[in-house]
């Protein structure tokens, strides 16, 4: 028999992991459902937080968005395309309208699948995962929360709470190869965050390495370089070396959807690109 | 892992009774926790409209409304759908009159095999709820979660924009 | 007189369709339904050491668990003949759960049944085999030291070697000549619906719902298989959720459902996962071609060299045909074409959609582009050039060929004249564009056997019209109530076709694009009987109007016959039913088809691709896909432009998206819709589907040529030349991989 756990506040979510730390969170259901339908694991119990209205929420919290864990795909394309633009239109790649409608961005989180879509504009927006049990919270950056393929740091009578985040202060970019138009999971991606306020550049890389990751030295390298001062076209040598230097950052392997070198390559052209982009809606 | 490696493998799963409310009608059924709605809608309460093609929520064949949105069946647990509304293919069609998508599909022969049809309408009648219908581009991406191995897409954007634009097609 | 044929009414099975009414094959109620899930090897060659099933007995719900230990035997299996011959038609000559011997991965090793889907699949996870596994070989790489010349393929329908004149002496002779190698990657069907039978026994009589090409190719196999009589068995196929060959023979499964229900005494359900999909219901196979082609200085062919090499199973010589269009499309008199086979750990491949004419067309098509280019000659012109006015082969007249208005048709809609030959002249800013084209041609297979159907009027006018015949999307359900309203000169509304059920009168499998041609005569022969039949009634009548009349001066419409040229004078069917106190009239009608008539009978067509490439990224975006055919007649331009455009919209796929890689263990690695990719909505482009007229009195009483696979055959060709145009990289590979694009 399994146990099918219905909370319906935090305090009991949270307190209902404590005591059965082997329960398995659904949220909208996605991933989990497949290794049920598959027969691939029996959990002991399902923890189902679709009832927990505080995780379906999202707002302000001074300077930064604290978006609920729970909150789906389409709504952070219809709510917060404004605010969070790279992260929605990454939002807006991931699986199919009917997925995103049920997905939500703690769950995907918690999958850590080095190709989740919404992963590295978290990373080029530095966003701060929140994580939460009984024994307290704890803020992680998102670039420190993924450990390998399907790992992260989650503990395991810890939830996602929400990701913090704040918003968009410059051009936010989010490009993804894939070998069908729609549906399709990334061949490699790459998001990019432009903050002209403070002269500085984020980064995201996602199916290019065992986790979604930054890339250091091209946001270094961009910050330093790009003619903050002087807005105008950009040198397209900038764009290049910015491109290489995002590239050198992936850690890619062959697997079935592509090569390691496509990945590369594939990656200094989004990044040469979206830069371009961002620089361009940067100038308008 | 294999599942057969589990050690709770052999704990079996039990059923429990469930309240669902399926096209305005409320069923009672007696299922396993971890069965999916797919599997509820076809093998409990026989409504076969639904179609599995995947299990995985890779063809959305499955595609149903709760609380009017369009999810995957496949990947939903039926139990997790209690207070919510259920809505089939079947739920469709008002008092035997076809909605104006199903007419749309017939008079421009957007199925062949029918098999993916009424997930296509049941995520083409949510999408133009949802508003995405501004050109052939903007359907096609956001019908994609349909995959149609007749390759009827064409003409499934032509049912699209037909109810659209509220212009019958005239048959010749 | 035509008045229903050709228009482009809508479904007749759509209602359902779209309502979700339409019961298929794993939706049928049946009081004390359980399931059974069938259990895959995973080793791809060896033996079974031990099945442990005492976990999966003891689950619950659990009715039964079936191995090759104690599966109950029944008949024999018979030989691999395609399903067109109307025959017993197994997709395999293997039956697994005979032995503990494992000849490929996903060879199915058991079956679990139990009162629920969710309890059969729990305890299918509980079983406990252990297998020594054997070396193994699953792909063309691994075997290719082993290959050797196939003596015949096809279930022995054709011969492994096919030669006219003398290829050496036309490459000798020929100013040009081009040597080229392609790949080809397996592929799988993939129909939304996965297979699925539900099997009921009453006594020692069987009922299987079965998803099927074809019912009476599922009764008897099943009647072999089974040792049971074909007269007790009845199947069923009321609707088909789409097959592209993979429900065209007849694989273990449906066997299994029946043994399993007679097992455990219950009806039962047997479905395929997804997964299952890439083991159980055979598969495109992995290929390479090599392909010379000679041509003298104006770009006429002199010699065809064309030969396969492609891993098959252990049990049967099958390879798809794909040398057969190629070489009979083109005047050439100097031909050699061999296949060439591996023993593999595979399953026997099987039809899958355009089976050999799309991997074949795509060499031939593709080396044609590279000669044109090479003579500096028009794409279009080479193929006028060698223009076949007789079939290459023996020179007789071709059934019908309307192809110069195919290609002057398609140019036209192409805008072809307009076309800068010039590589990566056409951009669209970064973007590379391309326009190229390839023709199409698919022949028209005949039925093995004879064609029935049964037409009976009531005497209110109304018609039912019975054939066995399934519709798996085809629409040909639809085609055929016109083909039964025309016969009878009844209105369309009055008639319906009944048909997907082995008790119905006899048609072979609709497939090879012969379901329509087939059964479209069948149907014509018993409406126009029973029409002819009721004609000499009123003739013979006194009380008729008709009474005494010439009846070659009689003409039939809505139901009601006249005099050609006294229209007044006349009288209803019913009226002449209901005098003479008669419920209905019946006829049966039966087709005999003329010897096969392939090698001289085709469908054509010519295609026309526009390309989108990206030449940073290797991304190539299909802009347009434009088809002309000639498919003879057109029995409802709307299904029939279905056809079509599915057609080439699965070029597209088969040229950009679809191929199932081999793992090193020996199974099929990307199993699943996620990894398999096929088309999505998005990924569709515009899609122009015409066709020409076209008359052909040869290949059956309508002549009606078929439209299911020959808007496949030269799409790949097509986009491949057109990202030749774009990009001048010459692809002798499918998929076209992005890679292949850097």
């Amino acid at each position: 028999m399994m146990d099918f756990l219905t909370p319906v506040t935090w305090a009991d979510a949270l307190a209902v992991k404590a005591d059965r730390p082997e329960a398995v969170p659904v949220a909208g259901g996605t991933d989990v459902m497949v290794e049920l339908n598959f027969h691939r694991r029996r959990p002991a119990a399902l923890l189902d937080l679709t009832r927990v209205p505080e995780l379906a929420a999202w707002g302000r919290d001074g300077d930064v968005l604290r978006v609920g864990a729970g909150v789906s795909y389409t709504r952070l394309i219809e709510e917060l395309g404004g605010l969070l633009p790279g992260l929605a239109a990454a939002s807006r790649t991931v699986g199919s309208p009917q997925i995103r409608n049920r997905g939500t961005l703690g769950g995907n989180l918690g999958s850590a699948s080095p190709a989740g879509d919404g992963h590295p504009p978290l990373l080029a927006a530095g966003a701060v995962v929140e994580l939460a049990s009984v024994r307290g919270t704890r803020e992680v950056p998102v670039a420190d929360f993924f450990t390998g393929p399907k790992r992260s740091v989650l503990a395991p009578d810890e939830l996602i709470a929400a990701v913090l985040v704040a918003p968009a202060d410059g051009p936010e970019q989010f490009a993804k190869i894939g070998t069908r138009n729609a549906m399709v999971i990334a061949v490699s991606s790459f998001a990019l965050a432009l903050h002209p306020g403070r002269r500085s550049v984020g980064t995201g890389i996602g199916s290019a390495a065992p986790t979604p990751r930054r890339a250091p030295e091209a946001e270094e390298f961009a910050a330093a370089h790009l003619p903050w001062d002087g807005p105008g076209p950009l040198d397209p040598d900038l764009a290049r070396r910015f491109g290489e230097l995002v590239s050198a950052a992936a850690a890619p392997i062959d697997d079935v959807r592509g090569t390691a070198a496509y990945r590369r390559h594939s990656l200094s052209v989004l990044a040469r690109r979206t830069l371009t982009w961002a620089w361009e809606e940067l100038c308008e | 892992m294999s599942a057969s490696n589990l050690p709770d493998a052999e704990a079996g799963p039990g059923p429990v009774d469930v309240v669902l409310t399926i096209n305005g009608r409320t069923h009672v059924v007696r299922i396993e926790p971890r069965v999916s709605l797919l599997d509820c809608l076809r093998d409990v309460v026989d409504l076969t409209g639904t179609k599995k093609g995947c299990n995985q929520g890779a063809c959305g064949a499955c595609t149903v409304w709760i609380d009017k949105r369009r999810v995957l069946a496949c990947l939903t647990l039926a139990i997790a759908c209690e207070g919510r509304e259920i809505t089939t293919i079947e739920g469709l069609a008002e008092n035997g009159h076809l909605h104006p998508m199903q007419k749309a599909f017939l008079s421009h022969d957007a199925f062949q095999c029918g098999y993916c049809t009424p997930g296509q309408i049941m995520s083409a009648v949510a999408l133009l709820a949802e508003g995405h219908t501004g050109d052939d581009a903007e359907i096609g991406e956001w019908m994609s979660g349909n995959l149609c191995r007749c390759a009827a897409y064409p003409n499934i954007r032509a049912a699209i924009r037909e109810v659209r634009d509220g212009v019958p097609h005239a048959t010749r | 007189m035509t008045t229903a044929i050709g228009r482009p009414i809508d479904r007749v099975d759509g209602p359902a369709k779209v309502t979700g009414a339409g019961r298929y094959s794993a939706d049928v109620p049946l009081p004390g339904l359980v399931h059974a899930v069938v259990v895959g090897s995973r080793i791809p060659a060896g033996r079974i050491i031990s099945i442990d099933t005492r976990a999966a007995e003891q689950a619950n719900g659990v009715l039964a668990v079936l191995t090759h230990l104690n599966l109950p035997k029944g008949g024999s299996v018979p030989p691999l003949v395609p399903s067109l011959a109307g025959a017993a038609a197994t997709g395999q000559t293997f039956f697994p759960m005979q032995d503990e011997v494992i000849h490929y991965a996903g060879q199915h090793v058991a079956v679990v049944v139990a009162e629920t889907l969710e309890q059969a699949e729990h305890a299918a996870t509980l079983l406990r085999i252990d297998y020594a596994a054997a070396p193994f070989v699953t792909t063309v790489e691994q075997g290719r030291e082993q290959a050797y010349e196939a003596r015949r393929i096809f279930g022995g329908f054709l011969p492994g070697r096919v030669e006219r004149g003398d290829v050496d002496a036309g490459l000798a002779e020929a100013a040009v000549t081009v040597d080229l190698g392609y790949r080809y990657a397996a592929n799988h069907h993939n129909p939304i619906e996965c297979s699925a039978t539900t099997a009921v026994w009453q006594g020692d009589r069987l009922t299987v719902y079965d998803a099927t090409q074809g019912p009476n190719a599922t009764l008897h196999t099943l009647a072999e298989l089974l040792n049971v009589m074909p007269s007790h068995i009845r199947v069923v196929t009321d609707f088909v959720g789409g097959s592209f060959g993979c429900k065209a023979m007849i694989w273990d499964h449906p066997a299994l459902a029946a043994l399993a229900a007679r097992h455990v005494g219950r009806p039962v359900r047997l479905a395929l996962s997804r997964e299952q999909m890439f083991s159980s219901v055979g598969h495109r196979e992995q290929q390479e071609q090599q392909l010379t082609l000679g041509a003298d200085a104006q770009g006429r062919l002199t010699a065809v060299r064309h030969h396969k090499l492609s891993p098959t199973s252990h049990f049967d010589d099958w390879a798809e045909p794909s040398l057969g269009v190629a070489s009979q499309l083109y005047a050439c008199p100097n031909y050699q074409g061999v296949y060439r086979l591996i023993r593999a750990n595979t399953m026997t491949p099987t039809f899958t959609r355009c089976p050999g004419e799309a991997s074949g067309m795509f060499a031939l098509e593709t080396a044609l582009d590279e000669l044109a280019e090479r003579l500096g000659l028009d794409p279009l012109e080479i193929r006028l050039r060698n223009y076949a006015e007789t079939t290459p082969g023996d020179g007789t007249p071709w059934s019908s060929k309307k192809l110069r208005e195919c290609y002057r048709r398609g140019a036209e809609l192409a805008g072809w004249d307009r076309r800068d030959p010039r590589v990566g002249a056409l951009r669209d800013g970064d973007t590379l564009l391309g326009w190229g084209m390839a023709t199409s041609a698919y022949p028209c297979y005949q039925p093995g056997n004879p064609q029935r159907a049964r037409a009976r009027l009531y005497a209110d006018g109304s018609a039912v019209v019975q054939a066995s015949i399934s519709d798996i999307g085809t629409g040909s359900a639809t085609a055929m109530t016109q083909v039964a309203a025309d016969g009878l000169g009844v209105q369309l509304e009055r008639v319906r076709f009944q048909y997907g059920d082995s008790d119905l009168p006899n048609t072979a499998a609709a497939v090879g694009s012969a379901g329509a041609g087939m059964v479209s005569a069948a149907v014509h022969v018993a409406t126009t009987a029973l029409r002819d039949q009721l004609i000499a009634q009123a003739l013979a009548d006194p009380g008729s109007p008709l009474h005494g009349a010439d009846p070659r001066q009689v003409t039939v419409a809505e139901g009601r016959m006249a005099l050609r040229e006294r229209p007044d004078v006349g009288e209803t069917y019913a009226a002449l039913l209901q005098r003479a106190f008669m419920a209905d009239a019946e006829a049966v009608g039966t087709w005999n088809p003329p010897p096969d008539t392939s090698g001289g009978s085709m469908t054509f067509g010519a295609q026309f691709a526009q390309v989108a490439v990206d030449p940073d990224l290797g991304l190539v975006r299909v802009r347009r896909l434009i088809g002309v055919f000639d498919a003879g007649r057109i029995l409802n331009r709307k299904t029939a432009h279905s056809q079509l455009m599915g057609g080439m919209i699965w070029g597209m796929s088969h040229a950009l998206l679809e191929g199932t890689r081999m793992g090193p263990d020996g199974r099929w690695a990307n199993a699943s819709l996620g990894e398999y990719l096929v088309p999505v909505n998005a990924d569709a482009p515009e899609v122009v589907v015409e066709t020409v007229e076209s008359t052909d009195t040869v290949v059956n009483p309508l002549g009606v040529k078929g439209v299911g696979e020959v808007g496949m055959v030269g799409t790949a060709a097509a986009i491949a030349n057109a990202i030749h145009h774009a990009t001048g990289k010459r692809l002798h590979r499918l998929p076209i991989t992005i890679e292949d694009l850097l």
